[in-house]
């Protein structure tokens, strides 16, 4: 019994920092430029056939690979920004959500008409930890741990870079910042591609753990409102915390209930906190 | 240099369709304090706004160090060294306050000398100093205002441009103001104001412009301005 436990909170807290990694790219670019990534679950299953190339491809554990994919994602990124956020920066926030809506369709249509809906999944075997009678294979442990790096380097990155500091300044105050002599359009060019990246990070430690078709980052996404919710807007921190507790939620209910409820949760969850704390259970700092 | 740190050429400009700017001509000179007067929504802040590159032109030119920038955006003026103080104070309110002065001094040329003109602005400010690690949003309004100056401080700017700055200010604060400028001044940085509070303003200043409905309606010396029937009965209530 008290094994079981122990078991679906180490699962719980390893996935639970996943999810908060895919949640940070949401995060930073929802709170940065008041945009929300309607194409953020696109980019994680991106992340995910990303994986199975440099796996199948390039024999390349995808634990090496994930730091390419970073570089590429920030470059891809802030193409996409350019291509289709750019000029409706400053429109309603209806034109921007259709923007990355179109993005979304582009890259699902594109994957589905390329690598179909099949599952795929990629074969990394490292062995596996034995904790307390639980035993966690290998790539949940390291993608536990890729995932709290990848956060602690965001947050390094927001607070203690000239470049970092740039896109929190452009995110309290635009016109403020430009004055002050930043390139603002660059910065939030760069946050977005950041955003773009870490998302696209987080899909390639997914892709190690579940098998994955280019339509499995819709469920990530939806993970990534709730976290947002939960742990609020413009900080890692917070959306580590809100991954965390939506992960553990997740493997303790599950002990008592089917796992195809899951998702009703997260709504039930999503829609409870917006009725009963509209500003997000961790308030924005 | 012989010609004038910034000079304003016919300027016309507004926002959508509407014209605020009819042909404005003004001139701020190496060294000195220029202000710019005039009521409620006479156009000053849509003039600096212009200065700074946040609207752009319809017609005219401005020319900085002799440069023409009509058409450079704001961010790279501010690497020139044109440097705002925008309305409102505009500081970073999630940042400490220490942040929001590192901020100030984003550009290459002010990177250089950060701790130089951390030095500077603190000692024009010692309030700041004893509230660095403070997140800026829960400063007090004076104390916004002392921090959006001390910013602008440290940009290592060749021309700083205040707009309002004794604005919703208590009258002790208000004096403050100006007396920091009046420092300013002394330290042979060029200035130019954009101020209500006309009798200070005239006090300290070089010269001044006075507009009105997006028109340059008067300019003159500080003193000449304040002998002037036409202020005096306008501006100052006499
Ligand atoms: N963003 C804007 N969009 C449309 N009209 C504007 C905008 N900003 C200012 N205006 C209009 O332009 C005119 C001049 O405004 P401006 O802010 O330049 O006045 P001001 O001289 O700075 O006044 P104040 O002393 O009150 O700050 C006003 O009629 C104002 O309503
Ligand atoms: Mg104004």
């Amino acid at each position: 019994m008290l094994a079981t436990w122990l078991g679906a909170v180490l699962n719980g807290t390893l996935l639970g920092l996943l999810y908060g990694l895919a949640a940070i790219g949401l995060n930073l670019i929802w709170g940065v430029m008041n945009v929300i990534n309607l194409s953020h679950g696109a980019f994680i299953a991106l992340g995910m056939f990303a994986a199975y190339f440099m796996v199948h491809s390039f024999h390349l554990s995808p634990f090496i690979g994930v730091f390419a994919v970073l570089v590429m994602g920030v470059f891809l990124g802030m193409a996409t920004y350019f291509v289709s956020l750019h000029r409706i920066i400053s429109a309603p926030e209806l034109s921007t959500l259709l923007a990355t809506y179109s993005v979304s369709l582009v890259i699902i249509g594109l994957g589905t008409f390329i690598f179909t809906t099949n599952p795929r999944a990629i074969d990394v075997r490292m062995g596996a930890l034995s904790i307390g009678g639980t035993v966690l294979p290998m790539t949940r442990v390291l993608t536990g741990l890729f995932s709290v790096g990848f956060i602690l380097w965001l947050y390094y990155f927001l607070y203690r870079t000239w470049s970092g500091k740039a896109i929190r300044a452009v995110s309290m105050n635009r016109d403020a910042a430009e004055l002050m002599g930043i390139n603002t359009t660059i910065t939030l060019a760069l946050a977005f591609g950041i955003g773009v990246a870490l998302a696209m990070t987080a899909g390639v430690l997914a892709a190690t753990i579940f098998p994955f078709t280019i339509l499995s980052g819709g469920g990530y996404e939806l993970k990534s409102f709730v976290i947002c919710v939960l742990g609020g807007l413009g900080s890692p921190l917070g959306a580590m915390i809100g991954g965390l507790i939506l992960g553990l939620i997740e493997n303790l209910i599950t002990l008592q209930i089917p796992t195809s409820y899951v998702p009703f949760l997260e709504f039930a969850i999503l829609v409870f906190i917006l009725v009963v704390r509209p500003t997000g259970l961790l308030a924005r700092r | 240099m012989t010609g004038p740190a910034l000079q304003v050429e016919g300027l016309e400009t507004g926002y959508g369709e509407v014209q605020i700017l009819w042909g404005i001509d003004i001139n701020v000179p190496y060294g000195t304090l220029t202000t710019i007067l005039g009521a409620n929504g006479a156009g000053k802040s849509t003039l600096l706004r212009a200065i700074t590159g946040i609207i752009t032109p319809w017609k005219g030119k401005v020319f900085f160090n002799g440069e023409e920038i009509t058409k450079v955006s704001p961010h790279v003026r501010a690497s020139m060294g044109l440097i705002m103080v925008p309305e409102g104070r505009l500081i970073f309110p999630g940042m400490t306050v220490l942040e929001n002065l590192e901020m100030g001094a984003f550009t290459k040329r002010a990177r250089t000398r950060m701790a130089e003109q951390m030095d500077y602005a603190l000692s024009l400010f010692p309030r700041l100093k004893e509230r660095l690690s403070q997140r800026a949003g829960t400063l007090s309004g004076g104390e916004q205002q002392m921090l959006a100056v001390a910013r602008g401080l440290m940009a290592s700017p060749e021309l700083l441009i205040f707009d309002e700055p004794s604005l919703g200010l208590a009258p002790k604060l208000v004096i403050e103001v100006f007396e920091t400028i009046q420092k300013l001044k002394e330290e042979g940085i060029t200035m130019l104001l954009v101020e209500q509070n006309v009798r200070l303003s005239l006090a300290i200043t070089d010269y001044a412009y006075v507009l009105a409905e997006g028109k340059v309606v008067m300019e003159g010396r500080g003193d000449e301005l304040e002998e002037s029937e036409e202020v005096r009965r306008a501006y100052l209530g006499v």
